[in-house]
């Protein structure tokens, strides 16, 4: 069968009769809230983790990219900058304002020091801590982190008090 | 009367979403990192003509509901997927034809329409005058009646020459956007559609004359 021109021009307007077959009124209004519920109901909503979110987000907005680069970039200059700043005051003046256990060792100190009682004992030193030579360190027992120099110095001690 | 009713016919869609491409793709990277409310404007978006052609597909309401549900659902599930190859909107409805002609072919045998009334426009649509006014040899017909013909005779052609007039004839799409959705060449699209358009002319010929 060989349709004419005509015909063929004829059924296509009679096909645009489907477009004339709408849903019922209001149908569309809340098509998808229908289908978010169904989403979430059935546990399928994507959970991504704050730096997944993060990216899409960037990327969707460069000026929200933009914004995060920048504050970034501050962020990292006033870290550079007050660094800096502590350093000069460092040396300025060593030590000050500084717990004992962050100042620098005993033999960097500017302090005329004697030999500790310890570690004067392990040195084989004979001159230990006395009243008229008191001991004086700036800076924490060197045995204090070495186990092996604290169970010698605690066998030391036990013995003396016998 | 309710505005909806009012509202123009569906316009053939290709345009618009060739368009709409680049707004999708930063929806569609939003949705895929959680953001509910982006997939809620895809689907505001697409729902209308999703539910269109699985409705002239299935001639069904309530068929048409419950599978564009599905569809959405369905493209939600696998966004996740979604590398963004094809558009959005081509991809949306491969899910919804698939989706479509599954169901159909289980239903196969319990065919049942339940059409929508006709809109407001219909009867003042000069080209659907022309066709029930007394050049048609069934004088007595109506738009109603019609409608049923005409979905009677489409229901008679295979789910894959009843898709391309549909999305061809009714929705408006191009050749080429039917072919990506359909995963062929625009040859088979084209013969296809010249295939359909004679069974329909056979069906309906007493219509056409």
């Amino acid at each position: 069968m060989n349709p004419s021109p005509e015909e063929f021009d004829r059924l296509r307007k009679l096909l645009t009769l489907k477009r004339h077959e709408p849903p019922p009124p209001g149908y569309f209004n809340h098509f998808s809230d229908k289908i978010l519920a169904r989403i979430e109901a059935e546990g399928l909503f994507i959970r991504n983790s704050w730096w997944q979110r993060l990216f899409p987000e960037l990327d969707a907005k460069p000026v929200l990219a933009c914004a995060y680069g920048l504050v970034i970039m501050g962020l990292l200059a006033i870290g550079v900058g007050v660094s800096q700043s502590l350093e000069t005051e460092e040396t300025a003046a060593p030590n000050l304002g500084r717990p004992w256990f962050a100042q620098a060792p005993a033999s960097d100190a500017v302090l005329p020091v004697s030999v500790p009682v310890a570690q004067a004992s392990l040195t084989g030193q004979t001159n230990p801590a006395s009243s008229v030579n008191p001991v004086i360190s700036s800076g924490a027992p060197s045995f204090l982190f070495d186990v092996n120099r604290l169970k010698v110095e605690v066998e030391r001690v036990k013995h003396d008090l016998h | 009367m309710n505005a909806n009713v009012l509202d123009k016919a569906p316009t053939p869609p290709t345009s618009k979403a060739a368009t709409d491409a680049p707004e999708d793709q930063h929806l569609v990277k939003r949705a895929q990192g959680g953001d509910l409310e982006a997939y809620d404007e895809l689907i505001r978006r697409y729902q209308e003509r999703i539910y269109a052609t699985i409705y002239h597909m299935t001639a069904n309401h309530e068929d048409a509901n419950d599978l564009a549900q599905e569809t959405f659902i369905k493209a939600y599930q696998a966004l996740k997927s979604f590398k963004g190859d094809s558009s959005f909107f081509t991809w949306v409805y491969r899910i919804a034809v698939n989706k479509t002609i599954n169901f159909l072919k289980q239903r196969k045998n319990k065919t049942h329409m339940s059409l929508n009334d006709l809109d407001f426009n219909a009867e003042h649509d000069p080209d659907l005058v022309a066709l029930v006014s007394d050049k048609t040899p069934r004088r007595d017909v109506n738009l109603i009646e019609l409608q049923e013909k005409l979905n009677g005779a489409m229901q008679k052609l295979s789910e894959i020459h009843r898709l391309v007039v549909t999305l061809h004839d009714v929705q408006g799409l191009s050749h080429e956007a039917i072919s990506k959705i359909m995963g062929c060449n625009t040859g088979t699209v084209r013969s296809r559609l010249f295939y359909a358009r004679q069974q329909l002319q056979a069906y309906l010929s007493d219509y056409l004359k």
